[in-house]
């Protein structure tokens, strides 16, 4: 309510940060940690044994992975504050006045990351003999850094699944080291290490000439990805154990989502056949049958992405309702405001919306009602779309289900507003759902034309 | 209270602190957002240089030409440039959303659009100079057409930046756009386009001065070449300031004078050196390079004058209404931190649980219809005590809802979970038993005048099967329910007979004799299904 509200059309605000997210993550986990970590591998065995050809492998891979680092990992990394800035501004600024600190933190964290990844790369050639082992020392650097990285940034991404702590002490340390920070790490670094693995490996495999030390390497290599998968299944496990059993239940829906959900051997065995692929490839590796390992490296890598683009999915959804646990709701509305608005409305405490709309008409107050309740998750027409939600319910349904949403859907916040509010908005989404208005710019408020059809 | 804002939760750091923070940061990101912006301009403009050069010398000097490729030389660095950027950026952001929530995230909201398409300029520009810059020697055209798209998705950056903030400085504009959207306002494209062509101007100065300084040692022509740049970036920049200096929409503050004379004294230096320098031997970088520093941070205090201004007089009524708001609200934490480990305390991972709390409110504790929102729908909740049905009936319901009523799709629960709802109500009414015997022996006569007044007016929506799916029934919504999988208690039966279903198509059927309306509640539990059969 503080902020002009604008919706990502269509798509919806949620997938369109999931995207930034996970296309993120797959670069900062994947290969900034990865990768990076299987290369200074490479150079540090290289060093060790005075084996040209790895340190001559390392070379050659580190050019393209500074460029995807950079170009990608750190642009759709910014994205991220991008995209949540200018669609949840409420949240993303309330989270920035809890974790100012290790945010700022790892700010300085990520440039000295990118300074070390720089100068690891363009002083590759310089820094050879006598002073090789300032580079192995730089190459050493960063991977701590990159890990310090993820540690910071799992604080604030665990805090969401916080049961305990936080919502009753408002500490900053509870915030941070809630329950599922050192599970959550665990996985992130196995991941990591595995999606970083596979890459190395699908490189080694498509563009090594030597033979001999492409069996080497592969061997090397998949021993990695072999040992990190089994950390991933165990991390995995111990994650879904510590998370809190009512945020738990939500998993269900946010594995199988929403039609695919009821069916749920299907799921299991698309689950089983990922992993096995991922452990047949390491298996396939240490065994240096490589046309059978070149056939399953992308897949293997494939797999690790599903996975990792899971993690995220279920760890943003099972949250549920809300973005800041006993503080805020997914909508952005606090649950003190919830209980204010209960006895004195939300229109009358939306600064923009009475701004915007000096003579507002019910369609105004159902649209607005809409956007600020329901606007964060559900479209007018896109994904999620809520006439779907309500296809051949009748209003006075509408208006019951739109009063009991946070007991009837245990991932859903509840309507914030008075009861006269409540039945503003059932109307209108009755009238959206028999398709009786026209639709306006979906993106903006209000996202119906002043007129009826 | 109906007033803008600040966030609520309380700053973390001191004020003072993150401005200072925040001037430091944003001045180290713009020193290499501008070298990031003069290397992209120059790398292009040699290539160009080098085309051109190539064609106009023909077949005598390709030679001397191709050796040139400077731009392969400029462009090399824009990797580390924009990376540092880019990093260098995300401290500002941070800083200026804790320090200036409202009016950044304002700005930023009404920008949305323009504001995410950010992200796919940074991406671009970043992957095609990078390609340009790495070895990538593709064709002419090719190259033309990739520095193309690279530049101008790299110079649009700045320009959106600048709009942003022009926006988040003048807050007295935002109802307007928020209402009306963007008006074409000729004082503010004026300012916005100054502004703009100020840091592309600056970027060029400091592009040049970079590569003069640090990529062209023991190359006199490039440094020359380098150098008219500056110059000439540096004279575009006196130009477009003078024309910033009057575009500006606050009266400068004695202290932004102060800074404007110092940066304009120093570039004038700059300029002097350079042009001194054009035709001879080397500028000395521990002359010029702290000149350039010095001009920036001059420059920026001036910038930052401005918003401070223009954030000055919004801060104090943003703070002051949140620390109203806040005490308003702290009336309800305790009620809100109550009703959060309320719900945490609930999961829904059994039958009766999920019966509790998505299902009572209407349907009632005990099953009678009569939940605390009952009377709110015309068409009644389900008496589910009086229901005598299967498994596979009440899961299809479950999982799919009834249109026509209030009764919504429970697809979001996992099978087992609805599984355990039907174990639950069975458990608690036998909703999966048979229906009680009637209460009396209905008399073959009234069975047979039952069966009549079925065929000839119950059939036309029930079907004579009873499952409900006649030409009639198509239409209706919620439909008939299908009697060979469904039944009701005797008597509750007996009573929609007589009284119908409000607010649906069953009607009520007072006036038929008691005995023939025994009759068809007796019928009806007959077309059930025997247990097993398909």
């Amino acid at each position: 309510m503080d902020f002009p509200y604008f919706q990502f059309p269509w798509l919806g605000d949620g997938l369109v940060i999931a995207i930034t997210a996970v296309v993120h993550v797959i670069i900062s986990h994947g290969v900034a940690i990865g990768v990076m970590t299987m290369i200074f591998l490479a150079e540090y065995i290289g060093w060790r044994r005075r084996d040209e050809r790895y340190e001559a492998f390392a070379k050659a891979a580190v050019k393209p992975t500074v460029i995807i680092i950079t170009g990608l990992g750190a642009m759709t990394g910014v994205g991220i504050w991008f995209t949540t800035s200018a669609l949840v501004p409420a949240g993303i600024g309330s989270m920035l006045r809890l974790f100012f600190w290790p945010w700022f933190v790892e700010w300085a964290v990520f440039v000295s990351e990118v300074v070390v990844l720089l100068v690891y790369y363009f002083a590759w050639d310089a820094w050879q003999g006598p002073r090789k082992k300032r580079h192995i020392y730089l190459g050493a650097a960063y991977v701590v850094l990159a890990c310090l990285s993820a540690v910071l940034i799992t604080g604030i991404l665990g805090f969401m699944l916080t049961s305990d702590g936080w919502p009753w002490g408002r500490e900053f340390w509870q915030a941070f080291l809630n329950p599922s920070f050192v599970p959550q790490l665990a996985w992130r670094l196995a991941e990591s290490f595995a999606l970083g693995a596979a890459f190395i490996m699908a490189a080694l495999l498509f563009f090594q000439r030597d033979v001999v030390f492409r069996g080497e390497a592969l061997r090397l290599y998949s021993a990695v990805l072999g040992v990190s998968a089994a950390l991933m299944a165990l991390t995995g496990a111990w994650w879904f154990q510590v998370v809190p059993s009512s945020f738990k239940t939500h998993a269900a829906f946010a594995f199988q989502m929403m039609t695919g959900m009821q069916d749920r051997p299907w799921f299991w065995t698309a689950h089983l056949v990922l992993m096995g692929l991922v452990g047949l490839t390491a298996a396939v590796g240490l065994l240096r049958w490589r046309l059978l390992a070149k056939v399953l490296a992308i897949p293997a890598a494939v797999s690790l992405i599903i996975f990792l683009a899971e993690f995220e999915w279920v760890r943003e959804f099972i949250r549920g309702p809300y973005l800041m646990p006993g503080y805020m709701y997914a909508n952005t509305v606090l649950l003190s405001e919830h209980e204010l608005f209960k006895h004195e409305g939300m229109l009358t405490h939306a600064y923009w919306y009475n701004q915007t709309v000096p003579k507002p008409t019910p369609e105004d107050q159902g649209a607005f009602l809409f956007a600020q309740n329901c606007g964060t998750c559900h479209t007018i027409g896109g994904r999620n779309d809520i006439r779907a939600r309500f296809r051949g319910r009748p209003e006075d349904g509408i208006f019951v289900m739109i009063g009991r949403t946070e007991e009837m859907v245990p991932f859903m916040p509840a309507f914030s507003g008075t009861d006269d509010e409540r039945a503003q908005l059932a109307r209108f989404l009755s009238k959206l759902e028999q398709n009786a208005y026209k639709l306006g710019a979906p993106a903006r408020y209000p996202p119906v034309g002043a007129e009826e059809r | 209270m109906n007033a803008l804002h600040d966030i609520l939760l309380p700053s973390p750091v001191p004020e003072t602190l993150v401005r200072g923070l925040l001037f430091a940061a944003f001045a180290l990101h713009l020193l290499f957002v501008l070298m990031m912006l003069g290397t992209g301009i120059l790398g292009f403009g040699y290539f160009l240089q080098a085309w051109w050069g190539q064609e106009l010398a023909g077949a005598e000097r390709p030679a001397l030409v191709s050796e040139l490729r400077w731009d392969k030389h400029v462009l090399r660095m824009f990797l580390i440039h924009k990376s540092l950027a880019v990093v260098l950026g995300v401290g500002p952001l941070l800083l200026i959303q804790v320090a200036f929530s409202i009016p950044f995230f304002t700005a930023v909201t009404l920008f949305a659009p323009a504001w995410l398409l950010i992200i796919l300029f940074l991406i671009t520009a970043s992957l095609s100079f990078d390609a340009l810059g790495h070895k990538m020697y593709v064709h002419h055209y090719a190259h033309l057409a990739i520095g193309v798209v690279a530049l101008v998705a790299l110079l649009a950056i700045p320009g959106l930046f600048v709009a942003v903030l022009v926006s988040a400085e003048n807050p007295d504009r935002w109802a307007a756009v928020v209402r009306e959207g963007f008006a074409f306002d000729p004082r503010l494209v004026v300012h916005w386009t100054f502004r703009y062509l100020h840091v592309l101007g600056a970027g060029l100065v400091f592009g040049a001065a970079f590569h003069y300084f640090f990529t062209s040692r023991g190359d006199p022509d490039r440094k020359r070449s380098l150098l008219k740049w500056m110059l000439g970036g540096l004279l575009a920049q006196v130009v477009i300031g003078a024309g910033l200096f009057f575009s500006l929409l606050r009266e400068p503050t004695p202290a932004a004078y102060a800074y404007l004379l110092v940066g304009a004294a120093l570039a004038a230096v700059v300029i002097g050196l350079a042009a001194f320098h054009v035709g001879g031997a080397p500028m000395s970088a521990r002359i010029v390079l702290p000149c350039l520093v010095v001009l920036l941070v001059s420059m920026l205090l001036v910038r930052q004058g401005f918003q401070d201004a223009a954030f000055g007089s919004l801060m104090p009524d943003l703070k002051r209404n949140a620390e109203a708001y806040r005490l308003k609200l702290a009336q309800h934490s305790d009620e809100a931190v109550q009703s959060y480990k309320e719900h945490i305390r609930i999961v829904y991972d059994n039958g009766q649980t999920i019966y509790a709390r998505s299902c009572a409110f209407c349907h009632g504790d005990g099953g009678q219809g009569d939940g605390p929102d009952a009377h709110y729908l015309q068409t009644p909740p389900e008496r589910l005590a009086d229901v005598r049905s299967t498994k596979a009936y009440l899961y299809d319901k479950l999982v799919h809802g009834v249109a026509g009523s209030a009764m919504p799709y429970f697809s979001y629960f996992s099978p087992p979970k609805i599984a355990g709802v039907i174990e639950h109500l069975d458990a608690t009414w036998h909703v999966l038993s048979v229906p009680s015997p009637l209460p009396a022996r209905v008399s073959h006569a009234d069975m047979a005048a039952a069966a009549k007044e079925y065929d000839s007016t119950c059939a036309r929506c029930h079907g004579t099967d009873g499952r409900g799916t006649t030409p009639a029934s198509k239409a209706l919504a919620p439909a008939p329910p299908d009697f060979t999988a469904y039944s009701l208690q005797p008597q509750w039966a007996f009573d929609v007979i007589r009284s119908g279903y409000a607010s649906t198509a069953m009607a009520g059927f007072p006036s038929l004799p008691e005995g023939v309306r025994w009759g068809l509640v007796q019928a009806l539990s007959e077309k059930r299904r025997p247990a097993g059969s398909p």
